[in-house]
Parts: structure tokens; C-alpha cells; sequence
């Protein structure tokens, strides 16, 4: 099919292995979402408070850097459990802004033009596209989370000693266990209610009424069934109470909202929510719809 | 020529409905022409022979694999142009064929320079780095051949690549389907209503009607056959139509004066000019013609059982 001849010419070269096929998905999807400048520059902000961690753990442990800053007294010194807990809110906050953003648009747009037939008419099966498409999100999600608080971890045990990491290292599992939970849920709902909605308007204030609107529903049912297990549809809050037992936080230190909903409710409400995200991308993601009559 | 595609009972239902209803056929053509009116279940053959749909009983074979099993090998294979729009809005033309060419397993640079050979090829060279989007239809038609042929397949499934055309961009279209079907490396498969389309494109027609095969004829052997018909009203004269006969023609008569011959290749028309002055017949009117792909059509169509129709023009010849 040389340009010049204009004539058909069948492809007898090379083929690449059908195991990386769903990582031409991941490519393009993240080259499609970096070709937003807002969305670049969202991303680059969200490894600001990185950046301000990485300043407070060192300002922390150097006595010149205080001294130069005039805090040495004023800075609270713990660097702890509690003290990564907020960081991973902060930066699960952002991210999720981040993946309400940039998720449902990858899926949308081929949902739009019906471009999805054409995916699924070559070697690559439904599942593979959900993988392409959720492992942008998943990097995306994970450079600006797990993967910076590790950092954080890791520079503190440098410049607390080495005795702070072993008694310390299971913090970097709940670090990444806690993180990798809330990319899987945030990643499962973004490319779910994509697929349900097609448009990436509408996904995405979707995904902004399961987290906030959802809440205040939420606080509804508990006023009136005078309950705490109108907490289960608030998925913000069931995280948060997982997170915290990954953390060790004590059940004393957990805010008055959390009491009346145990840990196997909230992982139970975890669960749920992501075999729905499931069973609606199995019945949605299709290269074609049959209507049943 | 060996089978490209075979079905064995193909069965397929979507929802309580039976859309394709015990299909049985070998297609073996190099170009294979899919008509019926619609909701024949064209569009869900082709969709089953890709496995977005799984029979519920019998079988479809690609070049001797079930497709069953052999989903992502068959795949491979296959350049697939839906009838519906199918492109990514705010994607340069060729990016948008080359993702899709990477999708299929070429290697980077090769999807890149293929991608643009597509487009070359199909005409849209110098829109290729316009976004799709902004397309008209009959070039998203055409970026959609080129995103189906870009990975070099050894089937193309077009279905109803002509729609929505302007007589121009449907000559082009159908220009482009024959070239790829005369580089003898690739077979295709057409869908489409309009016969004139099929007919000049196909050397083998599957003719689908509510779900069934309503005929299966290879069109090439028809051409082949180049049985000529001639539609005569004549005055009454004894002897013409004996005559006629004697001469080697078919003939059949309607009352009235109208009869009905065919004309085998060894008889020239001037015979049977002879023959009616002979027998001092007159003809009133003459209709020359030869079968086309209309008629087979049409008697497909008003249900003429399918043995009457399949295979090897046994239908034409007969009155």
C-alpha cells in the first residue's frame, strides 16, 4: 500500500505480543488526557503537597533549617501514623478531582461516536479495554498517591534513624494498601458511570453527586431512622474508617459519625459498590447493545 | 477456491427474537455480496461472524476456525467498517487509524506509516491530519476502509459501506472495494441493500430474508452462463415457436402473443428475426435483456424456495 503506487498491499511484517495490546489503550489514553494544558497543570499541582511534606519532614528533623525559618518551637515535631492519614486525605482528595476529570472522558469518547465496536473487532477482549483504560487512572492516581507517600515514609526513616522503619514498616503497607483500595474503587466508579452515562459532562457530575450529594442523603437517613447506617451509602466516610484501622487509629480518636457502623459494614459497603461498578461495565461495555423485547 | 466463510446451522437470537434462523452456506467468493431488505439480519451476521454475538445453536467459520473459539486469531485477521459512525471526535484522521492499526498488533512505526498509506490510498491524504470531527460523511466513510484495511487483513467486513454516499463518493467507494478485491490477497464482505452495488462489486451473493437464506448464488457463474432473454409480443403465427425451439432457445408463451425466450450463446438474434419472417410473424415488441441480480432478488424475495435459487444460476434458465 506504498503512497506513492496507491495500490492494497496486505501487512506481512511484525506483530507486537497480543499481552501489550491493552497498553496502546494506556498510551494513548494518557497522551489523549496530557493534551488538556489544565488538566497537565491540575496534575502537576496535585504533587504539591508532596512537595510540602517532603519540606516538613525535612525542616522537622534539621535544627539549622528551623533556626534559618524561625520555627523551631512553633512546628509540631511528629512526623506519624496520624501525620500520613492526612497526607493520603489530602492527596486521595485531589486525586479524586483528578480521576472525575480525566476518567469518564477517556471512555466517553468512544461511547460517543460508537467507536467501542471498533476497539472489540480486533484482538483485544472487553476485559483488556477496562484494564487500558483503568490503568491510566490507575498511574495517574498512584504517582500522585501511594507512590509519594512511600517517598515521604522513606525520607523520614532516613533522617529519623533506622529504628523508626522496623518499628515502623508496617505503616508502609497500610500506605499502600489504603491507597491502592481507594484507586480501585475511585477508578471502578469513573470508568463505570462512563460507561453508563456516555457523556463526559454528565459523568463527571455524577461522580461529584456519589461523593458529596450521596453524603448529605446519607445524613438525611440517619436523622430521620435516627441510625448510623445511612453511613454506608457514604463512601467517603466508609474509606475513611478503613483507612484509619489500617493506621491504627483507636477507636476512641474515630469522630462521632463513625461509631454505630463497624469495619466489616464499611468494607462490606467498599465491596458492594465496586461488584456494582463491575456488573455494570459487564452489562455496558459491549460492542453492541441487544434490547431485550 | 477455498471457503471463507462457512456457516453450519447458524442460529442467533437477541433477546426472544430469532434474527438469524438455521443459516447453512459456504462462502468461498472473493468478494461476497450480503443483501436483503432490512432487518434481514445482514448487520447480525456480520456482527456474529465477529463474535459480538454467540449463536445459540450451530456454527460460523472464518478461513476453517470456528469463530467461536478462535475470537482473537479470527480478529487479526479481520478489517471491520460498521455501518454506523465509528470514530473518536477530536483525533487527527490518521492517529486515529494508527491507534486502531496498533490495536490490532502492528508495531508503532509500522501502524504510522500505514496509517498514512491508508489515507494516500483511500483518497483522504491530505485531510489526514484533520480531525475526524470535523469529517464529512462521505469522508468518515472513507477513514472508516481506512482504519478497517490499515493492519492488512485477510477479511474486511464492510457493512453498508455506500450509505449516505453522493454518487461521486459511492463510485469512488465501490472503486476502492474492487481494487482491494483484484489484489487477489484479500477477500471481502459487502452488506448492503442497494443491488447495483453488490452486483458490481461480487462474484457471490448471499441473499438473507427474515433471518433465512433466501437465496445463495454465485454470481461470476451467472455471468458466466450469459443467458440472454428476450420478452416478444408477436402476432399469432403457427410454427414460430417450433421453430424457434428448433433452433435451441426456451421458449415460453404467455397468451396474447407474448412469449418469452432464452437465448443460449451460439444464437444470434438475426435467427430469430429470420425465423418470425419465415413463418410471416410480426413482432410488436421486443425486450432484450439479460438476467440480473434484480430478478434473482426479486424471486428470492417473493419466496421462491431456496433450491430453486442456490447455487450455480439454476435459477436463470427457467421461465
Amino acid at each position: 500500500m506504498a503512497v506513492y503506487k496507491r495500490t492494497y498491499k496486505a501487512y506481512r511484517g511484525p506483530l507486537t505480543p497480543v499481552w501489550s495490546r491493552f497498553t496502546v489503550l494506556s498510551r494513548y489514553g494518557l497522551s489523549t488526557l496530557f493534551n488538556s494544558r489544565p488538566f497537565t497543570a491540575y496534575t502537576v499541582l496535585c504533587f504539591l503537597p508532596f512537595l510540602i511534606g517532603l519540606a516538613y519532614i525535612y525542616i522537622v528533623h534539621s535544627a539549622a533549617a528551623q533556626a534559618v525559618l524561625g520555627v523551631g518551637k512553633t512546628i509540631p515535631a511528629t512526623v506519624n501514623n496520624d501525620w500520613f492519614l492526612g497526607f493520603i486525605g489530602i492527596e486521595a482528595g485531589m486525586g479524586f478531582i483528578l480521576a472525575a476529570w480525566g476518567g469518564p472522558g477517556m471512555i466517553t469518547k468512544d461511547f460517543a461516536n460508537h467507536s467501542v465496536q471498533l476497539y472489540l473487532s480486533r484482538p483485544i477482549s472487553r476485559t483488556e479495554y477496562l484494564i487500558g483504560k483503568i490503568s491510566v487512572l490507575a498511574a495517574l492516581l498512584s504517582c500522585t498517591t501511594w507512590i509519594p507517600a512511600l517517598i515521604l515514609f522513606f525520607v523520614k526513616a532516613e533522617l529519623q534513624g533506622h529504628g523508626w522503619l522496623w518499628e515502623n514498616l508496617w505503616m508502609a503497607g497500610s500506605i499502600v494498601l489504603s491507597c491502592l483500595i481507594w484507586i480501585a474503587m475511585i477508578s471502578l466508579i469513573s470508568m463505570a458511570v462512563a460507561v453508563w452515562v456516555k457523556w463526559r459532562i454528565a459523568a463527571t457530575a455524577l461522580m461529584l453527586g456519589i461523593f458529596f450529594l450521596l453524603p448529605a442523603f446519607a445524613a438525611i437517613l440517619n436523622a430521620i431512622l435516627r441510625t448510623q447506617w445511612g453511613n454506608l451509602i457514604n463512601f467517603t466516610h466508609m474509606i475513611t474508617l478503613v483507612w484509619m484501622r489500617l493506621f491504627r487509629e483507636s477507636q476512641a480518636e474515630l469522630p462521632p459519625a463513625f461509631n454505630g457502623v463497624p469495619l466489616w459494614a464499611a468494607w462490606a459497603s467498599l465491596l458492594s459498590v465496586c461488584a456494582a461498578c463491575f456488573w455494570l461495565l459487564d452489562r455496558k461495555l459491549r460492542a453492541r447493545e441487544v434490547e431485550r423485547s | 477456491m477455498s471457503t471463507t466463510i462457512e456457516m453450519q446451522n447458524l442460529t442467533v437470537q437477541l433477546g426472544s427474537r430469532t434474527i438469524l434462523n438455521q443459516l447453512n452456506g459456504a462462502l468461498s467468493g472473493r468478494c461476497i455480496g450480503l443483501l436483503g431488505p432490512n432487518g434481514s439480519g445482514k448487520s447480525t451476521l456480520i456482527n456474529t461472524l465477529l463474535g459480538f454475538y454467540e449463536p445459540i445453536a450451530g456454527a460460523a467459520r472464518i478461513f476453517g476456525k470456528e469463530v467461536k473459539n478462535n475470537l482473537r486469531e479470527l480478529r487479526a485477521m479481520i478489517g471491520y467498517m460498521p455501518e454506523s459512525d465509528a470514530f473518536i471526535a477530536d483525533m487527527t484522521g490518521v492517529r486515529f487509524v494508527r491507534y486502531m492499526a496498533e490495536l490490532s498488533g502492528l508495531p508503532r512505526g509500522e501502524a504510522m506509516e500505514r496509517a498514512h498509506e491508508a489515507f494516500f490510498y483511500v483518497g483522504l491524504g491530505e485531510a489526514r491530519y484533520r480531525k475526524l470531527g470535523t469529517y464529512s460523511l462521505g469522508m468518515k466513510q472513507l477513514a472508516k476502509l481506512a482504519q478497517a484495511i490499515a493492519h492488512g487483513p485477510k477479511l474486511v467486513l464492510l457493512d453498508e459501506p455506500t450509505n449516505g454516499l453522493d454518487p461521486e463518493a459511492r463510485i469512488r467507494m465501490l472503486q476502492l472495494v474492487r481494487e482491494i478485491r483484484d489484489t487477489g490477497e484479500v477477500s471481502v464482505l459487502i452488506s448492503s441493500h442497494l443491488l447495483r452495488d453488490i452486483e458490481e462489486c461480487c462474484d457471490q451473493v448471499l441473499i438473507l430474508k427474515d433471518g433465512r437464506i433466501a437465496a445463495l448464488c454465485n454470481l461470476e457463474e451467472e455471468r458466466k452462463a450469459n443467458l440472454k432473454f428476450l420478452e416478444l409480443e408477436v402476432t399469432q403465427g403457427n410454427g414460430f415457436l417450433e421453430s424457434v425451439r428448433g433452433l435451441g432457445c426456451e421458449c415460453a408463451s404467455f397468451g396474447a402473443g407474448r412469449v418469452r425466450i432464452v437465448l443460449p450463446d451460439n444464437i444470434d438474434l438475426r435467427q430469430i428475426y429470420r425465423t418470425a419472417a419465415e413463418h410471416e410473424v410480426q413482432i410488436r415488441r421486443m425486450n432484450y435483456r439479460r438476467d440480473t441480480l434484480e430478478d434473482i432478488f426479486l424471486k428470492a424475495m417473493a419466496g421462491a424456495p431456496p433450491a430453486a435459487l442456490a447455487q450455480k444460476g439454476s435459477a436463470n434458465g427457467s421461465l
